[in-house]
C-alpha cells in the first residue's frame, strides 16, 4: 500500500516536472520572441473622414459607435502645427447656421462640445476676421464621431484634425470592433512608436 | 515690439477671384448676417489658411501646444495586474486550504470581480491570452508582451500545485456567477458530462480559429465573452442579453459559464489532475453525513471524495461541515464558560 503510494508520488511528480517544463519552455520562447507593445491605431489615409473633403456627406461615426469601451477610445486630435488657426473654423462652429451679432455662426459643431476656441494675442475689435484663433480639443469629452475630421477638410480647412486612437480608453482587444465594422478596413496594428507619431494623410490613398 | 500679426492689406473685391474658395463660401455664409447687423465697413475676411501659421509668424511669444497623445497603461502598472493575479492565487489557496473560511473568499473574489473585472475591464484575462498564446507561438510574425504570457502561465502552474485556485477567488467571470448562484441544484451526472463536452469544442474552435491567417484570424474567446459587456458597463445588445441569461441560468445552476464553456478551464482541469495538494475530503469515521456532497453545485464530490478537476474552489463544503462548524460552535462555548469563570 504504501509502496504503492510512493509510486503515484513519484509518477505524479514527474508528470508536475514534464509539464512544468513545457509551460516553462513556452513561456521563455514567448518572452524571447516578445518585442515591443503593437497597439490599434487608425490609418488615416484610409478613414474616409481623414479623406474626403466636405462633400456635403455624413461624417461617418462608426468609431463612436464599435467601440467596446463606453466612451470610444478613438477621439479627434488636432495636429495644432497644420492648424489654420481660422476666425470661423468651420470644425468648431456649424457653418451652416444662422449669424448672430457677432458676426459668427450661431451654433457649435461638436454635439459634444469638446473644442474649446481661444483667441491668440489681442483681438483688434475692428478686424476680428485676421486674428489668429486655437481650437483645443477636450479630449475627455470627445468620442470621436469625425463630425469635425470631415469638415475641417479643403476647400475649408487644412485637414488638421484627424481621428485617433487613446492609449488610456484601448482596452487592446485581439480584434478591434471597430475594424471589424469599417469599411474601408482603416485601422492596423503598429508598434506603439510609430502608433503616436502624427497621422500622415494620404490623398490618393 | 508690435504685435506681428500675419495679414494681407487692401479690400478691393478684385481680389476675390484670387482668394482660395473657402472664403468664397465663407463670405456666403457670413454675409447675409453681416450686411443685416453689422455696418457696412465690415472687413472681408482675407487671412489665407492655405498654409498653416507657425509660431513664429504668429509671434507674441506664441508656442504651438503639445498634441494629446495619451499614453498605453504604464508598463510597471501592467505588471502590476500580473503581481495582484499571482498574490490573489496565493490568498485564495491559504483561504481555501488552510483557513478552510468560505467568507472569506468570498471576499476576495468580490475584490478581484471589482478590480480584473469592473476596473481593468476584463482585460486581459487568462482564458482570452490562451488565443494569443496560440498566435504567438504558431505565427512567426506575431508576438505577444512579456505579462500576457505570465498572465496565461501563472494560474496553470499554481494548478499544477493547487488546484483550481484561480477559477475560485481571482476570475472575475466566475465570480460573477458565482455572486448569483442563490439556488443552485444538482445538474443531473449524464446532462453534467455531456454539457461538459462543450468546453471541448469550443477549446477546439478557438484554437482552430486563431491559427488561422492574420487576415482571416477571428478570437472566438473573446467575441464571446458572455460578462465582458458588464465589466465594460457596455456591449452589443445581443451579447449583454448573451451574459444576462447566463447570469439568469447560473442562479439554479452553479458556474453555466465555467463548467460548460470556458476552454482555459479544460487546461486548468488537465493540470488540477496532477496537484499535488489540492481540495480534499475526508469523510469522519463516525459522521458519514454527504452534506459536503449535498452543498457542492458543481458535482465535484464523488463518493464522499473530491473530484479536484471539477473542483471550483469555492469552499462550499467545507462551510457546509457540520464537524467545521461543531468545531467552531465548540470553541465560542468554551471561551463563554471560561469566560464566565474568570
Amino acid at each position: 500500500m504504501s509502496e504503492d503510494l510512493t509510486r503515484r508520488d513519484l509518477f505524479g511528480t514527474v508528470a508536475r516536472g514534464t509539464v512544468l517544463a513545457v509551460l516553462g519552455g513556452g513561456a521563455g520562447f514567448l518572452v524571447k520572441k516578445a518585442n515591443g507593445q503593437i497597439v490599434w491605431q487608425v490609418n488615416a489615409s484610409r478613414c474616409i473622414n481623414s479623406r474626403l473633403g466636405d462633400a456635403g456627406a455624413e461624417a461617418c461615426s462608426l468609431c463612436t459607435t464599435e467601440c467596446v469601451v463606453a466612451l470610444s477610445a478613438v477621439r479627434a486630435v488636432n495636429e495644432y502645427s497644420k492648424c489654420g488657426r481660422c476666425n470661423i473654423c468651420p470644425a468648431y462652429f456649424n457653418i451652416t447656421s444662422a449669424v448672430n451679432e457677432l458676426g459668427q455662426p450661431s451654433e457649435k459643431l461638436c454635439p459634444r462640445d469638446a473644442i474649446v476656441r481661444k483667441a491668440i494675442g489681442k483681438v483688434d475689435p475692428e478686424d476680428p476676421a485676421n486674428n489668429f484663433y486655437e481650437y483645443i480639443i477636450d479630449e475627455e469629452k470627445c468620442d470621436g464621431c469625425g463630425k469635425c475630421v470631415m469638415k475641417c477638410k479643403e476647400p475649408l480647412g487644412l485637414g488638421s484634425i484627424t481621428l485617433r486612437v487613446r492609449y488610456d480608453r484601448c482596452v487592446n482587444c485581439n480584434y478591434c470592433s471597430i475594424l471589424k465594422a469599417c469599411p474601408q478596413n482603416a485601422l492596423m496594428q503598429l508598434p506603439i512608436e510609430q502608433a503616436l507619431e502624427p497621422a500622415q494623410v494620404n490623398r490618393a490613398g | 515690439m508690435p504685435h506681428p500679426r500675419m495679414r494681407v492689406r487692401g479690400g478691393e473685391l478684385g481680389k476675390l477671384k484670387h482668394a482660395p474658395p473657402w472664403v468664397i463660401v465663407a463670405l456666403l455664409v457670413l454675409l447675409p448676417g453681416a450686411v443685416r447687423s453689422a455696418p457696412a465697413q465690415a472687413l472681408p475676411y482675407q487671412r489665407p489658411v492655405d498654409t498653416a501659421p507657425q509660431a513664429d509668424s504668429i509671434g507674441g511669444g506664441y508656442k504651438t501646444p503639445p498634441v494629446q497623445k495619451p499614453l498605453p497603461r504604464d508598463y510597471w502598472l501592467q505588471i502590476v495586474d500580473v503581481v495582484a493575479l499571482a498574490a490573489a492565487m496565493g490568498i485564495s489557496v491559504w483561504l481555501v486550504l488552510r483557513r478552510r473560511s468560505r467568507r472569506w473568499l468570498t471576499a476576495l473574489s468580490i475584490g478581484c470581480l471589482a478590480y480584473f473585472g469592473f476596473y481593468r475591464e476584463g482585460c486581459i484575462c487568462p482564458i482570452g491570452s490562451l488565443q494569443n498564446v496560440v498566435v504567438a507561438l504558431t505565427d512567426p510574425k506575431y508576438s505577444i508582451p512579456m505579462v500576457v504570457t505570465a498572465t496565461f502561465v501563472l494560474p496553470l502552474a499554481a494548478a499544477l500545485f493547487f488546484g483550481r485556485a484561480f477559477c475560485g477567488g481571482v476570475c472575475a467571470l466566475g465570480a460573477i456567477q458565482e455572486l448569483v448562484a442563490l439556488k443552485p441544484v444538482q445538474v443531473p451526472r449524464r446532462l453534467d458530462w455531456a454539457l461538459g463536452l462543450l468546453k471541448y469544442v469550443y477549446l477546439g474552435l478557438a484554437v482552430l480559429f486563431a491559427v488561422k491567417p492574420a487576415l482571416v484570424r477571428d478570437f472566438l474567446i473573446c467575441r464571446f465573452d458572455p460578462f465582458v459587456g458588464f465589466f465594460r458597463r457596455t456591449g452589443a445588445p445581443h451579447m449583454l442579453m448573451l451574459g444576462g441569461g447566463f447570469l439568469v441560468a447560473g442562479m439554479f445552476v452553479g458556474r453555466p459559464y465555467c463548467r460548460y464553456l470556458c476552454p482555459y478551464g479544460v487546461l486548468l482541469a488537465w493540470c488540477t489532475r496532477l496537484a499535488r495538494r489540492g481540495v480534499t475530503i475526508t469523510p469522519d469515521k463516525e459522521l458519514d453525513c454527504g452534506l459536503c456532497a449535498g452543498a457542492c453545485p458543481y458535482g465535484a464530490i464523488e463518493k464522499m471524495r473530491a473530484v479536484r478537476r471539477n473542483c471550483m474552489y469555492c469552499a462550499r463544503c467545507y462551510a457546509s461541515c457540520p464537524r467545521d462548524g461543531e468545531l467552531a460552535h465548540a470553541k465560542a462555548g468554551l471561551a463563554q464558560v471560561s469566560g464566565a469563570a474568570s
